[in-house]
């Protein structure tokens, strides 16, 4: 990827689109920020040998051409009744811009191209996809004063996220099901305070950061590769797959950090039901996590005599087992500064 | 407190050196021992650093712990022998019991819940990672989703009452009475499949067919008393609801005693009849303590730690049967008098416990829980009668199934008891019998 100047110039321009969304101070900014990273992103996608990311830029730049049609329609609408006192419905147009902006970041309603389009892109493409590419948006979301759409987008997500990765058997799509579980809990906290949104943030983009890796180096693309797969021992695959449980959000680890204060926070704000709601199809993600890792934690299972035998580099191992460390032992560590302050 | 983590957390390298097995188990006993001598038999919190404590509740079920998983690592020597990923194994055990003890002693209850939740993962470990057959995925499933289906709600409740009170403390919560429904629901209720009480207790029976040994061992003996002892601290501020509700929950585990003693008289399978029995004996704890009488909440207590030592030796013994028959089924694992005169002993002696017969711990325990059940209402009696007939009449069954009889002709050869085996009894059956001669030490910690 770095050997390719062309790909070292659109991730410039993918990272200053997003900026420039995050930062402009007027909704047309805002909008020409999310066509730059738009138009950039999809020369990324791109791949000569590769059919499928073909298909798949090209399903993503019509969602998101749609959508940023849209955002540019409601806008002048807002422009209109602001400048000229044109007698737009407030509502109507502040509805338009975050149906726009939840189709851009594939929430729940809007959240049907974002499976098939993860389906056909390599790990690093759905890395960018699932973590990056979320901030414009999000970050729009929460200057928007709409809670019903945002409620239901939020409840809609989590139970999208849940009962859609039930029967997946490829990877791309379980993480993309568990992105789109995530982001129902990323709108949850945009509804209280953008902090939390951001640790949200930080904390998943890590967790799937580590996964991501993991499946790229391997080439891991459906579940049963998983069983007939094997790196240097069983026990480094357990310790590796146990970031699947940070991910689900699971007590000792990591991942039950932003979890743990996006429940304080909604519970302070008495929003019981979304919480339930929320928590509930937490668990049923965390089923598929779990079935995800069954070939790591059953040491002992019927093994292929041909299983593959794939080693990491030192470096990549080294990393992976620092990143790895933090994703199991975070909390600890986290709550342990929290008590020595 | 903070001595025994530090000394369990800098034991966890040396789970990593090969040849070191019984090295950590010789260290979990000696800290086992440390723990002994800090007793002080204090009803407030004591050994307070960072955020843990423990008081006389938290003491016994420490000390359980400690105890118990240094009786694991003695029981799966298997896993040792084989070299079953022995290693990991060590390390599972060791940060299971580093969780246990931070759960029993944490002094706050957001502490507890997260390292009540975390302790789950390490036992999901045990049984995906050593269990024996492929079914133990679906055993896997059945303990965690159970577990984390009604322990969610409850972390929602855990911070409703952190707004309301603004502490988590559990020595200054119980100045505050929640009269909230809803909120009694979400905090007992993780409790109860915990516990796990009869119409919830479907994940235990499987999950320990499927547990090693060791797994077994700790889910009988600490696993199910981190529901009671969850009870016991979170019953003080919603005693309120307790008098209203609570009559719900004693029928249903004194009915549900009464029918899994029943299922346990046509179990074949050792484990399975050990396991519903310590759900029927769950029950008695169980209605026991939401009686809310202070003979109930000694007697829970007491019969908690009897229990724990208990079923897991019983677990122990079904272990050494299997080991040498490669069966758990009753129609394999009789006649073993003529096998191993010595270790049916042991299967008297642990059985005769369980059954809750004179000297043991148990007897006490279930006599204190008896007198608050029937003084809560006469009707219970019924119940309670045919629940300890039952109990008297399957671990009968079970002992003189399995020890009297025809040997089965299929077996060909095998050891006799090995020294280690009988140890490993006696340092179960031994607590059980002594701690009567200091009752108090169970009975008074109110």
């Amino acid at each position: 990827m770095f050997n390719n100047s062309s790909k070292i110039l659109f991730i410039t321009v993918m990272i200053i689109g997003t900026l420039i969304t995050v930062t402009s101070n007027s909704w047309l900014g805002a909008w020409m920020g999310l066509e730059i990273n738009l138009l950039s992103f999809i020369p990324l996608l791109s791949d000569n040998n590769n059919l499928t990311s073909t298909e798949s830029s090209l399903k993503y730049f019509l969602t998101q051409a749609l959508a940023s049609t849209v955002l540019l329609f409601s806008v002048i609408l807002l422009m209109l009744k602001n400048n000229f006192n044109n007698e737009v419905n407030e509502s109507f147009t502040s509805m338009m811009i975050m149906s726009s902006l939840l189709l851009k970041s594939g929430a729940a309603p809007f959240h049907f191209w974002f499976p098939n389009m993860m389906e056909g892109l390599n790990w690093m493409n759905s890395l960018l996809l699932m973590t990056w590419q979320k901030i414009a948006p999000l970050m729009l979301i929460s200057y928007l004063n709409i809670k019903e759409l945002l409620l239901i987008s939020v409840i809609l997500s989590v139970i999208v996220g849940a009962i859609g990765g039930l029967n997946q058997t490829s990877l791309r799509k379980l993480m993309s099901f568990s992105s789109i579980n995530h982001l129902g809990w990323m709108l949850s906290s945009l509804m209280i305070s953008e902090s939390i949104w951001l640790v949200y943030f930080l904390f998943y983009s890590f967790l799937s950061f580590i996964l991501t890796f993991m499946f790229n180096i391997f080439k891991l693309f459906h579940l049963n590769q998983l069983f007939s797969w094997f790196i240097n021992s069983k026990i480094l695959k357990f310790t590796l797959f146990m970031n699947f449980l940070s991910l689900g959000g699971l007590p000792p680890f990591l991942g039950f950090l932003p979890k743990w204060l996006v429940i304080q926070q909604l519970t302070s704000c008495n929003q019981y039901f979304l919480l339930t709601a929320m928590m509930m199809s937490t668990l049923i993600t965390l089923f598929f996590y779990l079935r995800i890792c069954y070939s790591a934690f059953m040491l002992n299972y019927f093994e292929n005599n041909w299983m593959m035998t794939l080693n990491m580099n030192n470096f990549n191992m080294n990393l992976y087992l620092i990143l790895t460390f933090f994703s199991i032992f975070g909390l600890i560590l986290i709550s342990l500064f929290f008590f020595m302050l | 407190m903070l001595k025994i983590i530090l000394f369990l957390v800098f034991l966890l390298p040396v789970c990593f050196i090969n040849n070191m097995y019984w090295m950590v188990q010789i260290m979990l006993f000696f800290i086992s021992f440390i723990f002994l001598l800090m007793n002080n038999f204090m009803n407030y919190w004591s050994e307070i650093s960072y955020f843990l404590g423990c008081d006389m509740l938290s003491y016994g079920l420490v000390l359980l712990s400690l105890w118990i998983c240094s009786l694991m690592l003695m029981a799966s020597e298997s896993v040792n022998k084989y070299n079953n990923y022995k290693n990991l194994f060590l390390l599972n055990i060791v940060v299971l019991l580093i969780l246990l003890i931070l759960t029993f002693s944490s002094m706050s209850l957001f502490m507890f819940y997260l390292f009540f939740e975390s302790s789950l993962i390490p036992t999901l470990f045990l049984i995906l990672g050593w269990g024996y057959q492929p079914e133990r995925l679906q055993a896997g499933v059945y303990l965690l989703f159970y577990t984390l289906l009604v322990s969610l709600p409850m972390l929602i409740g855990i911070f409703y009452v952190m707004n309301k009170t603004g502490s988590m403390n559990f020595y200054l919560m119980n100045n505050f009475m929640f009269n909230y429904d809803l909120l009694y629901f979400c905090l007992l209720c993780a409790f109860l499949v915990k516990m796990p009480m009869f119409l919830v207790h479907l994940w235990l029976p499987k999950a320990h067919v499927e547990a090693p040994v060791s797994g077994s061992m700790i889910l009988a003996g600490i696993m199910l008393k981190l529901g009671g002892y969850g009870l016991l601290r979170v019953i003080s501020f919603i005693q309120l609801m307790n008098l209203k509700y609570s009559f719900v929950w004693i029928s249903i585990s004194l009915v549900g005693g009464v029918l899994v003693s029943l299922v346990c008289l046509r179990q074949t399978d050792l484990k399975s009849l050990i396991a519903y029995s310590s759900v029927a004996h769950m029950g008695i704890v169980l209605s026991g303590l939401l009686t809310m009488t202070y003979w109930g909440l000694s007697g829970s207590y007491t019969l908690m730690i009897a229990h724990g030592l208990c079923s897991s030796g019983l677990f122990c013994l079904a272990n050494v049967s299997y080991e040498r028959l490669g069966s758990r089924s009753l129609l394999i694992n009789k006649g073993m008098l003529n096998f191993m005169p010595s270790m049916s002993l042991w299967w008297f002696l642990l059985s005769s416990a369980n059954m809750a017969a004179p000297p043991t711990l148990n007897l006490l325990g279930e006599i204190s829980l008896l007198n608050s059940i029937v003084s809560w209402s006469w009707v219970s009696m019924i119940m309670l009668s045919l629940l300890s007939f039952f109990s008297a009449a399957y671990t009968l069954y079970l002992y003189s199934f399995s020890q009297h009889g025809k040997l089965f002709s299929g077996v060909y050869a095998f050891s006799g008891g090995k020294i280690r085996e009988y140890l490993l009894m006696l340092l179960h059956w031994l607590p059980l019998n002594l701690l009567i001669l200091k009752g108090e030490s169970c009975m008074l910690w109110l």
